[in-house]
This record gives structure tokens, C-alpha cells and sequence, in this order.
């Protein structure tokens, strides 16, 4: 229960509680004074009338008549006459009345009007006493409608003081609130500051301190920003041509030989510059390195019309261009312009070009192959290149023998999708210091005509099919729509492709999605995005980070290798966790990733490593403090 | 024989330690506000009870009217700065002077502590003819029934209310009587019941021991 709740409650049972005590005391009073008249009225009635009576000189007729004229013309319970003896002389009572009150009211107060009396004598001798009693009918109705009038009193009085306490305590309380708006933040590791300090001390202390905390977790974050950035730029990029290095390279390879890979192949070429020697010792070190400066220019240029492309110096005298969806009769007319184009500079420097050269070999890569194989294979091409006389070679890859051909792919898939034929498999990811399940990484299968296909089987010609979106858009309305009760009370998470989340139809279907089925989902679920999306922040980006708030559903980064100029997405975005492959992390410096840990830390991102098959890699892992990780190393813990 | 003695022996008993009209405090105090000459007064009026304290209603009547009708009469403006007061017999025997109700309360409350029964004593108003004006005198009734007795402060001998025609009776009233019906009323009472106020003043001076 909040504060305010609190102490709105307790100050409203007091304020209910005076206002009752002075209703209650008013009543009585009210009461008392109105059996106070009523006795009042008697005894006057008593004293008057007893002397009146002296006159009759004891004639009980004459005074029975006064008493009547009294009684009529008053309202009395009774007037009695007693003589010395006790005898009664006369009576008048008053018959049973109906009040306009109720019973219950009259049984509360049981009035009785005190009887009031006077001597009654005749000369010098007494007759008797007269007792004289009014009527408390008159008295239960006064009092009722004064009891009535309180109530009604009470209640405006008191809806006005708890509005009025309402409003006080949310006049008094406000600062709290900004508090605890601030204190939430913090929580959900964002960074505000309040910049209007209460006025209260208590408050204002908190507020203080607090903005002390948060200046110092976003001095940290910053920090952290900076010494990655600049660590960025020492690991990845080759400082006299300002071109990536192989180091990248093989970061990002894995982004590109992947089953769901955006393009499925393309052509690598590697560059090796022959006669280095000859030209430094002719030109000189600083001639050359404009040299590789205006290569890199070169190279560049021609591989700018290719999406995703990457240039990389590999070593001293060798580049590598990788170039995603590019065909081979494409790759050697960049490698011929290439060439041609080095080969012109290098001519111009005076170099003889039978000494100095450039040997290109070009290798047709898909994405079912590893890093490794491309680089051999890519290596092997620039060997037979170097041979070639025209520096140019291009190895092609196998022809892979596909069990089944497109169309039938494409047949099998859309029955799938058609009668729901996907189903959910989970991976854990395990905290390796505590040994505890983390969440279950989902994938997916097909099954179609009692024939399971696995994820590695049919997204690639899914893919080639043009059918990746309607396979996860199938998969989300099936996640949501029939959920699988056997996560009930599980943490899961399913990875989207950037191509997937890039379609504004995406945002669109995850909106109405959500809106309708989210608030059912019987487990907590986090939607790995890949790090490329998200970096860009862009208001895409926002839209689904809003959109996955509303709904109580995470936010985690995958295929993250660190490459973003600036890290302030991840303060903005605040995903759950990062997802990087396990070499990425093997291969960062020790500065590389205290800075990253900084980063992450001050805003309570999880790191986790994937594809860790082995003890030894978890061990390695574990020495750069990666704890947590996802792979077949997990089932070994 | 003993039964002589044992009666001897409860009269001196009764004499010795019987509780006094004034008791000590009061006197000591009616003492120290109205100076030797009232204590003296107080002492006399004590012979004088307990002269009559075992007599008939007769003599008490007549040694209580006697003592009182001593006091000096004098109106309520110039003893108590008021028109109209009733004052205790403490008030009325120390300042050694009062009007005619101040007579009619001493001799009630002298009467009641001689063991007359309050039914038969009245405070009557009454018009006196030969000074044309509103008078009050103690009545006593033997019977209900009977012809009262007059003690008057005017006429300091006791006469049947047949040979006072020099008085007119207006009104008879017995406190005790009121307070008594008052309080035979069922339910809830008002806290502090009244029937008469002068009287009910009077009870609780009395109560009070005002001096």
C-alpha cells in the first residue's frame, strides 16, 4: 500500500472519528437540553397550576375542571392531583400516540420527562401534590429531526474534509511522488534527474542523494561509452588506411555463413599487393602508405554498390572485400576494374608493374560454409591467382547437391504455414557460476506430413523462397494465439532477423498481436533483436521498444560484436541482454571489454556468450568473467 | 432497676456524644467570619436543642420558635446586597439578623434535627394584613388534616392558624414533599433534579455548609 494511501486512510478514520465525536456530543447535549425543557415545562406548569387550585378551596370539581383546561390546552403525559393521604383526587393521562419516528430511535433514547410537583393547599390547609409529567412525544420528534439535521450536516462535512485532505495530502505527498517516479527509474536502470529539489528536508535529501547515485552511474556509462569507442577503433580498424582489419572480419563473418543469413552467398575477394619491398626501397615508406591509402580508396568504390559489403586489410600487403549477393561474372569485372585500377596508380608511382602488382582470387561463398573453409578457400583462390597471368582467379564453390529442389521447398513450407506445422524447441542459457536456468532460447521445427524438418534444414530455402517473414509471422501467431503450456512460469526468448523486423507490416501485426493476445501468454517472453537493428535507435526502433514495454515483454540484443559509434542506444533501449558469439568475446581485449561491462553493468545488461560447445571455452569464458552462456557446453555443467 | 441504669447510661451517652447541630468545623469556621459573639449564639442554640431533644413536638416547637425570634429582623438588601435571599441558619444566626423566610428556614432545620417529622412542617406564603405585605411563616401540621400552628417571626408566641387573621395563607410548600415526588418519577433523570429553586438553592448551600 502506497504512503499516500496510508496516510490518507488514518487521517480520514481521525477526521471521521472528530466529526463523530462532535456529533455525538452535540446530540447529547441537544438531548439534554430538550429533557431539561421538558421538566422545565412541567415544574412551570406545577407552580402555576398548584396555585390556581388553592383558589377552588378544595372543591375537586372546580379543580379537576382547571386541571383539564391545563391539560388540554399543553402537551403533558399526565397531571395527577394526591391528596395528603396519597389517594389519588384526579388523573388526566394521554393516550398512546403514533410518532413519526422510528422504533429503533425511540428504544435508543427511552426518555422519561421528569415529574415535576407542587403542594396544593386551601388556606392554611394542604390538599395534596400535584405532579405534573410532559409529553416526550414532542421531544423524541424534535430530537429526531435534529439528529437527522447532524447527519446530514456530517456527511457535507465530512465530504468536504476528506476532499479537501485529498488534496492537501496530494499537495504535501507530490515531491514523494517525483521521488518515487526517480526511484523507479533507477530500478528500471534509466537515468533521471530531478531537477526541482522538494521542499521538504526529508524529501529533499533523498532527491539529492539520489541525483548524486544517478550523476555517478551516467559518469560511469560514459566512460565506459568513451574507452569502448576508442577500444573500437584500436580493435577493428587498420590505422593507415582506415579500412576494418581481419580481426572484423572474422567478427562479422558469422553474420553472413548462417543458416537464416541475409544474402545466401556472394563472392570474397582477397587482394595481395606483390613487390612491397621494391616499392618502399624506390618511394619509400610514407609514398607506399599513400599508396595502400588510395587501394583502399579503390577498393571502396567498387564494392559500394554492394549491401553489407566489407573491406578489410588483412595483413601488411593483403585486403580482403567480401561481397554479399554478388555473382561470379560480377566479382570479375570488379576484380578486372580493380586491377586495372591499381595496376594504373601503380604505374603512374613509376613502379614497374611486372614487379609490383596486385593478384586478386576470388571465391564463391555460400552460407552453409564456415569461417574457416572461406578463408582457405579464398586463400587457395589468391595462391592460383598469384600464378595466373592475370592475377585474376576465381574458384568456385561445389555445387551442393540439394535433396530437394525449390519448388518443392516452397510446397512443403506453405502446407506449414497453412496447418500451423511448427512447433517450439528450447535451448537453455545457463548462469555458469550459480549453475541456474537463465531462460530457454526458443527454435523452431517443422512438421509436415509426419516428417520433422529442423530450423537449419528449412530456413535457408525458406529464405531463398522468400517465405522467412510468413514462416516468424506464422511462428509469433502461434507463440501467442495457442501458447505452449509447457513454458508456463518459464523465461523464453525467440530471436527475429533484422529482415523480419525491418517490415513496417511486422510492427503493425506485433501491435495488433500484443494488443490482443499478449496479456495471456502464460510465460515471460524476451524477442532477441540483432544488434545491427538495434543500434540504429531509429524511430522503427523506438516503436517496437515502446511497443514490447506496454506489453511486459523483453528486449535483448543477439549478433552483437561491439561496432556502434556510440553506445547510448543501449541506455536508451535498455535490453535485458547481449548475445555475442563466443569467439567475439574470447578475441576483445582486456580494456575492450571492461569497458563494454561498464557499460552494461551501470544499466543492469546481462552479457551471454553463445555457441560455447566445450568445458575449455567456458573456462576461457569464465577468466574474462562471461558467465553466463547458451550451447552444448551447457549441458556439461 | 437496670433497666433504669441502662437507660441512665444511654441518656448520659446520648448527651455526650450525640452529634451537635453546628459540628466543630463549621463552628470553627462561623467562628473566625462572625467573631466570638456568633460562637456564643451557636452554644446557646445548642442548650437550647438539647434542652427540648427529647421533649414533645410542643416544646420543641416553642423553644426553636423562641430562640430564633432573638435574631433581629433585618431585609435582605441591607444583610445581603440581593432583594430576595434565603439564607442558611449558619448565615442568618451569624450575622445575628434576616428576614422573615431566613426565620421560617433556622426553625425548619432546627425542628428537623430535633427529630420533627418534615411532613408536618410547611413554609406557607402569606399576606400580612397589618403590614400589607408578602409575608412567610413556618407552619406545623400534627395531622394532615389538622389546623396548623403558626411560628411567625411578628408574633413570637405559637397560635392555631384560626387565631392569626391577621395573616392570609397563599401557598403552602414542603421541600422534602417536592424532592420526594420528583424523584418517584421512572426512567432516565435529568442529573441534577429540581423542584423548587429557591429551595433547591437552599439544599445546596445547606450541603455546602455556607457560612
Amino acid at each position: 500500500m502506497t504512503l499516500f494511501k496510508q496516510i490518507a486512510i488514518i487521517l480520514s478514520i481521525f477526521l471521521i472519528i472528530i466529526l463523530s465525536t462532535v456529533m455525538v456530543l452535540n446530540f447529547s447535549s441537544a438531548n439534554e437540553s430538550v429533557q431539561k425543557r421538558l421538566f422545565e415545562d412541567a415544574k412551570n406548569t406545577a407552580s402555576s397550576l398548584s396555585l390556581s387550585l388553592g383558589s377552588a378551596n378544595g372543591d375537586i370539581a372546580m379543580m379537576s375542571t382547571m386541571i383539564n383546561a391545563n391539560y388540554d390546552s399543553g402537551n403533558y403525559q399526565f397531571i395527577s392531583l394526591v391528596d395528603v393521604d396519597g389517594l389519588i383526587l384526579y388523573r388526566r393521562d394521554s393516550e398512546t400516540k403514533n410518532l413519526n419516528v422510528p422504533d429503533w430511535f425511540i428504544s435508543l433514547l427511552n426518555i422519561t420527562a421528569p415529574i415535576a410537583s407542587a403542594n396544593v393547599s386551601a388556606g392554611w390547609s394542604p390538599i395534596g401534590l400535584l405532579n405534573v409529567q410532559s409529553d416526550v412525544s414532542y421531544a423524541y420528534e424534535q430530537l429526531y429531526t435534529i439528529l437527522n439535521n447532524l447527519l446530514i450536516s456530517f456527511a457535507i462535512l465530512a465530504f468536504i474534509g476528506l476532499i479537501v485532505l485529498n488534496l492537501l495530502l496530494h499537495a504535501i505527498l507530490k515531491p514523494l511522488k517525483k521521488v518515487q517516479l526517480q526511484a523507479e527509474a533507477i530500478a528500471r536502470n534509466e537515468f533521471i534527474i530531478q531537477e526541482k529539489i522538494p521542499y521538504t528536508k526529508e524529501f529533499k535529501d533523498v532527491v539529492l542523494g539520489m541525483n548524486n547515485m544517478v550523476r555517478k552511474v551516467k559518469a560511469m556509462f560514459d566512460k565506459g561509452n568513451e574507452e569502448l569507442k576508442r577500444q573500437k577503433e584500436m580493435e577493428y580498424i587498420d590505422p593507415s588506411t582506415k579500412l576494418r582489419n581481419r580481426k572484423y572480419l572474422i567478427d562479422k563473418l558469422p553474420e553472413y555463413l548462417k543458416i537464416d543469413a541475409e544474402s545466401k552467398g556472394g563472392i570474397n575477394i582477397m587482394i595481395a599487393f606483390s613487390g612491397v619491398i621494391e616499392a618502399n626501397e624506390k618511394l619509400g615508406h610514407r609514398d607506399v602508405d599513400k599508396l595502400f591509402l588510395t587501394m583502399a580508396t579503390i577498393f571502396n568504390t567498387y564494392s559500394l554498390n554492394y549491401k553489407n559489403s566489407i573491406v578489410a586489410r588483412m595483413n601488411g600487403t593483403e585486403f580482403s572485400i567480401l561481397l554479399p549477393e554478388c555473382s561470379d561474372e560480377a566479382g570479375l569485372k570488379i576484380a578486372e576494374g580493380i586491377h586495372e585500377s591499381v595496376t594504373k596508380v601503380i604505374a603512374e608511382l613509376d613502379l614497374c608493374t611486372e614487379v609490383t602488382f596486385i593478384s586478386l582470387g576470388l571465391y564463391e561463398y555460400n552460407y552453409t560454409q564456415n569461417i574457416a573453409q572461406l578463408l582457405s578457400r579464398s586463400d587457395n583462390a589468391l595462391a592460383q591467382a598469384k600464378f595466373s597471368p592475370s592475377n585474376i582467379y576465381l574458384e568456385r564453390a561445389e555445387d551442393t547437391t540439394e535433396v530437394m529442389g525449390k519448388d518443392a521447398w516452397r510446397m512443403i513450407i506453405n502446407k506449414a504455414i497453412a496447418r500451423n506445422g511448427f512447433s517450439f524447441m528450447s535451448y537453455k542459457a545457463v548462469d555458469a557460476k550459480t549453475k541456474k536456468e537463465v531462460h530457454n532460447a526458443l527454435s523452431i521445427s517443422m512438421n509436415v506430413d509426419n516428417e520433422i524438418y529442423y530450423f537449419g534444414q528449412f530456413m535457408a530455402p525458406a529464405n531463398q523462397a522468400g517465405l522467412g517473414s510468413s514462416i516468424y509471422t506464422k511462428i509469433l501467431d502461434m507463440m501467442f494465439m495457442q501458447p505452449d503450456m509447457k513454458l508456463q512460469s518459464s523465461t523464453c526468448s525467440l530471436r527475429l532477423p533484422f529482415d523480419f523486423l525491418n517490415s513496417k507490416d511486422t510492427y503493425e501485426h506485433m501491435n495488433e498481436l500484443f494488443n490482443a493476445h499478449a496479456q495471456k501468454l502464460p510465460f515471460k517472453l524476451i524477442i532477441e533483436m540483432p544488434d545491427k537493428l538495434v543500434r540504429q535507435n531509429s524511430e522503427s526502433m523506438k516503436l517496437y521498444k515502446k511497443l514490447l514495454d506496454k506489453h511486459n515483454i523483453g528486449l535483448a540484443i543477439f549478433e552483437f560484436i561491439g561496432e556502434s559509434t556510440d553506445y547510448q542506444y543501449l541506455q536508451d533501449l535498455r535490453p535485458t541482454y547481449i548475445k555475442g558469439e563466443k569467439d567475439y568475446f574470447l578475441g576483445q581485449s582486456e580494456q575492450g571489454l571492461s569497458a563494454l561491462k561498464l557499460i552494461t553493468e551501470s544499466i543492469g545488461i546481462d552479457l551471454i556468450a553463445t555457441s560455447v560447445m566445450d568445458m575449455e571455452t567456458l573456462h576461457a569464458l569464465r577468466e574474462k568473467d562471461i558467465t553466463i552462456i547458451q550451447g552444448r557446453a551447457t549441458e556439461m555443467l | 432497676m437496670i433497666l433504669r441504669a441502662i437507660l441512665l447510661l444511654f441518656l448520659l451517652f446520648n448527651a455526650l456524644y450525640a452529634k451537635p447541630y453546628v459540628d466543630k468545623g463549621t463552628l470553627k469556621k462561623i467562628t473566625k467570619k462572625y467573631k466570638m459573639f456568633a460562637k456564643k449564639r451557636f452554644y446557646y442554640l445548642q442548650i437550647t436543642l438539647d434542652g427540648v431533644k427529647n421533649g414533645t413536638d410542643m416544646e420543641k416547637l416553642q423553644a426553636v420558635n423562641e430562640f430564633y425570634n432573638g435574631v433581629r429582623y433585618s431585609p435582605d438588601i441591607k444583610v445581603y446586597k440581593k432583594k430576595d435571599y434565603w439564607a442558611t441558619p449558619y448565615e442568618f444566626l451569624g450575622k445575628d439578623a434576616g428576614d422573615c423566610e431566613d426565620y421560617v428556614i433556622a426553625k425548619y432545620f432546627a425542628l428537623i434535627y430535633l427529630g420533627v417529622d418534615s411532613k408536618k412542617l410547611y413554609f406557607t406564603y402569606v399576606r400580612s394584613t397589618k403590614f400589607k405585605a408578602p409575608h412567610m411563616v413556618l407552619t406545623y401540621f400534627k395531622t394532615p388534616r389538622s389546623e396548623p400552628l403558626i411560628l411567625d417571626n411578628n408574633n413570637r408566641r405559637i397560635f392555631p392558624a384560626s387565631k392569626r387573621k391577621d395573616l392570609i395563607p397563599i401557598y403552602n410548600f414542603n421541600g422534602d414533599s417536592l424532592y420526594k415526588a420528583g424523584k418517584s418519577g421512572t426512567g432516565k433523570k435529568l442529573k441534577k433534579q429540581k423542584s423548587h429553586k429557591k429551595w433547591d438553592q437552599l439544599k445546596e448551600n445547606m450541603k455546602k455548609k455556607k457560612i
